[in-house]
């Protein structure tokens, strides 16, 4: 499904994505971790669009993505959440989920009927993704009036209203309580469940190794090791680039 | 009795000024670009449709129909040429100075379409309606009616249609509704036409008012909008109707106390005492925003 060859971001000197081969299959949870600075929210961006990478492919169901323009590429199927939070504040949350709400890919109706109309069926979708955030009693709330969980809650609510193949979770869980994060991992397992294609960048390890099918660990802008989540916590090298070598933890203790 | 007489007769001709200020506000206070061609673009409108009219016939009906079409048109040209989001990229100061260079053209244009400098434009006869002392022009009270449809019309489409939620997220976070797929591209030349319906009803309105329209219409379209707008507060869509109301209530009093060559400088006189006292206008949110921008730093 999508399908990382050689990618790779150089900002001036810094490489902050190296050649990153990467292959996610459809309805899979795909971990992406790494340290700070390891290259995993520039590859996110890269996805999106948000720069252009330096070199190497991104391919979608086997369209190339680098040609497109981030609008382009969420008609294609491409949605994500942001590391900070980026709600319209002034807007309720209802109005959120509205803005970001587009026909399936391959069925669009005209502009005119998107702009000027809102039939029942969308109003009803919209309605679904309320009740997956659990959000439904605060619909006509302004979204900056919501606590910091909601807004998450709200974000990813937001990344699927757009019916995509692939959902980009930037560091979801940043900021969480633990309370929030196991509220998270369930909302992820239900999308799982729902079909859904998920890239997920995240530091909360729990939360990874509990969700997640399979995993791609960043070091310095190249991938040093790839395996489900088993795999990943036995990996000497992960260890080593996460906690520095293992008699240097030992030291530690 | 000459007081209230003034005072409908400027409320009436100030509801134009509204029309004029909400789509400044539009452009200026909402989408945030600086728009120097917008006065021309509504002289473009009534150019071409004093232009038309003998081709076209239909007497003012037509020349509303020209006149609003002609500036949605030049509206939407302005807004490919200088500030389509390719070139937004290039930064504001440089649409701002190719709006400036389209303003010459779409002046020029006109003068072309008027070669007379004054030329006489399609006025609406009703007949004027009179109770205990008061008069009002039948054409006045049109005006407010046209004034008031169109401003609920803008409000529906803002507040009520999906076009009007992407226009304010995408204004609120550029990048976030670029980035959540917004066609921000076709969400821009909508929003350009849409403020030229409402520049050309209302350019429309005065020049039928007047009776006349000359080259001059595009400068003093603008000064009355953006007067009207800061009146009221940039960015605030009340603030442009109380600005536009205000703008013709303080013209007609200062026109009929103290004569018409005192008009202009009171009206500047007023907007330099309101800005002094509330420098976000009237219904502004300067302050609130400053105070909210502090806040969110602490």
């Amino acid at each position: 499904m999508l399908k990382l060859t050689n990618l790779a971001k150089y900002f001036g000197g810094v490489r902050a994505v190296d050649g990153l081969d990467m292959q996610i299959n459809k309805g899979e949870i795909f971990g992406l971790i790494g340290p700070n600075g390891s290259g995993k929210s520039t590859t996110v961006n890269l996805i999106c669009g948000v720069f252009p990478q330096t070199a190497g492919t991104i391919e979608l169901d086997n369209v190339d993505l680098g040609r497109l323009a981030p609008h382009q590429r969420i008609e294609f199927g491409v949605s994500r959440t942001f590391q900070n939070i980026r709600l319209f504040g002034d807007l309720t949350v209802w109005q959120n989920l509205w803005v970001a709400w587009r026909d399936a890919p391959g069925h669009e109706t005209s502009w005119l009927v998107n702009w000027f109309g809102s039939p029942a069926d969308r109003r009803h979708e919209i309605q679904k993704l309320l009740e997956f955030s659990g959000l439904g009693d605060r619909a006509d709330r302004p979204a900056s009036s919501l606590s910091f969980g909601e807004q998450r809650r709200l974000e990813l609510a937001r990344a699927m209203a757009s019916k995509p193949k692939l959902i980009l979770l930037d560091e979801p869980a940043a900021g969480m309580n633990s309370e929030e994060v196991a509220d998270l991992r369930n909302r992820i397992l239900t999308m799982k469940n729902l079909g859904m294609t998920v890239l997920l960048v995240e530091h909360v390890m729990d939360l990874v190794m509990s969700v997640t099918d399979r995993i791609t660990v960043l070091n310095f802008g190249k991938p040093i090791a790839e395996g489900t989540p088993l795999e990943i916590q036995n990996n000497e090298m992960v260890q080593e680039a996460y906690f520095g070598s293992a008699k240097n933890v030992e030291a530690g203790n | 009795m000459d007081f209230l007489q003034t005072s409908i007769d400027g409320l009436l001709f100030g509801s134009a000024y509204a029309l004029l200020a909400l789509g400044f506000s539009l452009i200026f206070g909402i989408m945030k670009r600086i728009n120097l061609a917008y006065g021309s673009s509504l002289l473009f409108g009534g150019a071409l449709a004093v232009w038309l009219e003998p081709i076209i016939g239909w007497g003012a009906v037509g020349v509303f129909l020209v006149t609003v079409l002609g500036a949605a048109f030049a509206g939407i040209y302005v807004e490919r040429l200088c500030f389509s989001p390719h070139l937004g990229k290039t930064g504001v100061m440089a649409s701002m100075i190719a709006s400036f260079a389209i303003w010459m053209q779409l002046d020029e244009i006109s003068s072309q379409l008027l070669p007379h400098r004054t030329h006489s434009f399609a006025g609406i006869d009703i007949e004027a309606v009179s109770f205990s002392g008061i008069i009002l022009r039948g054409d006045q009270i049109l005006h407010f009616w046209v004034a008031v449809v169109a401003i609920g019309a803008l409000y529906w489409t803002l507040y009520r249609t999906r076009f009007g939620l992407l226009l304010r997220a995408s204004a609120d976070d550029p990048d976030t509704a670029y980035l959540l797929g917004g066609k921000v591209a076709r969400l821009g030349m909508a929003t350009f036409g849409l403020a030229g319906v409402l520049g050309g009803i209302a350019a429309f309105l005065i020049l039928s008012s007047d009776g006349q329209i000359t080259p001059h219409f595009g400068l003093w379209s603008t000064f009355k909008g953006l007067i009207a707008m800061m009146l009221g507060g940039v960015g605030s869509l009340p603030g442009a109707i109380v600005g536009g109301l205000l703008l013709g209530f303080a013209e007609a009093h200062v026109t009929f106390y103290l004569g018409a060559e005192f008009r202009d400088i009171l009206t500047f006189g007023l907007l330099l005492l309101i800005l002094v006292l509330r420098p976000g206008g009237l219904l502004g949110e300067a302050i609130y925003r400053t105070g909210r921008l502090a806040a969110e730093r602490i």
